[in-house]
């Protein structure tokens, strides 16, 4: 264990002499989650703004009916309405972003009305958005006039509202805040963090391997009194720690990147920090251990068999793609955590942690996740031991 | 002492290598080393010549415990690599010229890891690292990275590193290839102070003059075979040529045959 610690130590001071491992580490987590986050909300935040703030120009065909409607447009906040358009030139108005929205009513629109039948009307837009935020302010004052239409019907024709709607639903969502918020930010939030665990690792392991081969320093180590296991599990150990480093690292980011936003209404952020509890960051990093064994044993395994840091690099970068699918699968709504799920590697963990966020993590799936990952990081050593005793991998090229 | 018996080392080539050495499917493996028998002794320098590709790296790559062979026996310092080799890295030193050293380390660093790593204690690695630092001039840039120094300062750095547990054997790979005059020099007389203070020294190269400078004994491997295994003053002495050069081609012409 002595030995094993010595080289655990040379290989740790060596390592956090490389610049690569401390951006890869260090410094892109740390401003990367903070930009990122600060960013895309400010944009998201200042687009809703502009949008629900813009003086809306609607275009209207009306000839002489629904002049209710034109007043209650009227009356709206910032909106600015042109009158007396034909559908060709509300629509090349549309065409041209001269309009926001142009509404044509038909020519029989309140004679239709009146005889108790549906009037219709045409709303033109132009919008590429699924929500789009203007259309939105549009319709609700659609759906407005079309409310005080059919509460003049029911008057006209005496009858209770309550007569036309057998069933009024009332809707009470019992998940707690910390759920709600675990479906968006609990999927992502493993997936940043498992990533930035495997690019943590991926630096040393592959200058702790390949680049000593490469160097021609490993010769000389394997000529010291060090056995080969404990040449590896001093490199192992270092590996391990700058992965679970990179993940904590990246948490921080996420934590910055969060109390960093003004626009975050309050009891939002109360919310997601009281997610960062630290019981819960003790059972994120507990779940992340056995993972970034798994990912330091497969990573300095690639290593070892490359014969030099750009071999290496070609060989791991498509791993990248076998993390992110099944880290991305635990993005997707409605994946939980189940007994099957619970055993498969990356996708586990990831919705092991959503669990834990939103707080409804079983016990028992949280051990069959525990287990299985354990399980795999043993399998995934031994295979690497293996690797490194091998001589034609060692010296693979020479 | 080294003692040599009967070693062997065959190597499974892959699809390149294959390739490569234009092998045919049931060529397979390679014997780089077939066979091959010496003793080096205490106090005495033994020389293994040979041109590249020969068995010289594989032979000595086995002594210093890093390939295991696949017959025959070396026992170093009375200890049989593959039975105990931990003993065996215990009392080696090894050099070669093509070693590098981590370039994010010290000298001071460098040097203090590998005595750590043959559990050296304070005092006992602070006066041999002394001894050894003004010997070779490193106190001047001991707290410098190495991959700031220049060639001949790593090569001294290396030199400090392969002798800072006092080795009681040495194996010396190619030690002065690609390096200046200066620096070569070093080596040369690194290997004539082991000499001197009764250690074990095996030394390998293809350099005739390093032969001459040197020798005590004096191998020549080819192929993986011995050609010639004796005392150099035995091979001076029955020499048919006039010159080293010759001699050795002529011997090795004569296996070829």
């Amino acid at each position: 264990m002595k030995t094993a610690f010595i080289i655990f130590k040379k290989e740790l001071l060596d390592t956090l002499r490389d610049r690569r491992t401390l951006i890869s580490m260090i410094v892109i987590p740390l401003l990367i989650f903070p930009l990122l986050i600060g960013i895309s909300s400010r944009f998201i935040i200042s687009h809703v703004q502009t949008a629900q703030e813009k003086n809306l120009r609607i275009g209207l065909q009306t000839s002489s009916n629904a002049e209710e409607f034109k007043s209650m447009l009227l009356q709206a906040n910032k909106v600015q309405v042109m009158e007396n358009l034909t559908a060709e030139s509300g629509r090349s108005l549309i065409e041209s972003d001269s309009l926001e929205a142009f509404i044509a009513f038909a020519r029989d629109f309140d004679e239709q009305v009146e005889k108790l039948h549906s009037g219709n009307v045409t709303l033109y837009y132009k919008s590429t958005e699924k929500n789009d935020i203007e259309k939105q302010r549009v319709l609700e004052i659609l759906k407005e006039y079309e409310m005080k239409l059919r509460i003049n019907r029911f008057k006209k024709l005496n009858i209770d509202e309550s007569t036309i709607n057998p069933m009024k639903i009332n809707e009470w969502n019992l998940a707690s805040m910390k759920e709600r918020i675990a479906e968006v930010v609990g999927g992502l939030l493993p997936y940043l963090i498992i990533i930035f665990c495997f690019m943590g690792t991926m630096y040393p392991a592959i200058d702790l391997a390949a680049g000593e081969k490469e160097r021609g320093t490993l010769e000389t180590i394997l000529t010291s009194p060090a056995n080969r296991m404990q040449i590896l599990l001093g490199k192992f150990c270092v590996v391990v720690l700058i992965g679970i480093a990179a993940a904590i690292v990246s948490m921080i980011g996420v934590y910055v990147g969060i109390i960093q936003m003004k626009e975050i209404p309050s009891e939002l952020l109360k919310t997601i920090l009281g997610i960062l509890q630290f019981r819960s960051i003790i059972l994120l990093l507990s779940m992340l251990l056995p993972l970034t064994v798994f990912f330091a044993a497969v990573l300095l395994s690639l290593s070892f068999y490359a014969k030099s840091f750009k071999e290496a690099q070609s060989i791991i970068s498509p791993m990248m793609i076998i993390i992110i699918v099944p880290a991305f699968i635990g993005l997707m709504p409605g994946m939980t955590l189940n007994t099957i799920t619970a055993l498969i590697p990356v996708l586990n963990v990831s919705l092991a942690t959503k669990a834990i966020i939103a707080e409804s993590a079983s016990t028992l799936l949280l051990a069959e996740v525990y287990l299985s990952s354990i399980f795999i990081a043993g399998i995934s050593l031994y295979i690497c031991t293996k690797i490194f005793d091998r001589e034609s991998t060692i010296f693979r090229g020479t | 002492m080294i003692i040599v018996h009967e070693l062997r080392k065959t190597f499974i080539l892959d699809r390149q290598h294959q390739k490569e050495l234009r092998a045919g499917k049931s060529d397979r493996a390679i014997n780089a080393v077939a066979g091959i028998n010496f003793t080096c002794k205490p106090g005495r320098v033994f020389t293994l010549l040979g041109p590249n590709g020969a068995g010289k790296t594989t032979t000595l790559r086995m002594i210093a415990t890093i390939l295991r062979p696949t017959a025959g026996t070396i026992s170093v310092a009375g200890f049989d690599v593959v039975k105990r080799p931990q003993e065996v890295r215990r009392r080696i030193g090894f050099l070669t010229g093509t070693t590098k050293l981590y370039e994010r380390l010290t000298p001071h660093e460098l040097v203090k890891y590998y005595a750590d790593l043959h559990n050296l204690d304070k005092e006992l690695f602070k006066k041999r690292k002394d001894e050894i630092f003004t010997l070779l001039g490193i106190n001047e840039f001991a707290n410098r990275r190495i991959g700031k120094l220049s060639s001949g300062m790593r090569q001294k750095v290396s030199i400090a590193r392969t002798i800072i547990h006092d080795p009681e054997v040495i194996i010396f790979d190619e030690p002065t290839i690609g390096l200046d005059i200066i620096t070569a020099r070093h080596i040369i007389d690194l290997i004539r102070s082991c000499k001197n203070s009764g250690k074990t020294v095996i030394f390998s190269t293809h350099i005739m003059g390093e032969v001459s400078l040197l020798s005590d004994d004096l191998a020549i491997i080819h192929n993986g075979k011995l050609c010639y295994n004796d005392s150099y003053e035995n091979f001076r002495n029955s020499m048919k040529q006039n010159s080293l050069e010759e001699e050795f081609i002529r011997l090795v012409e004569e296996v070829k045959q």
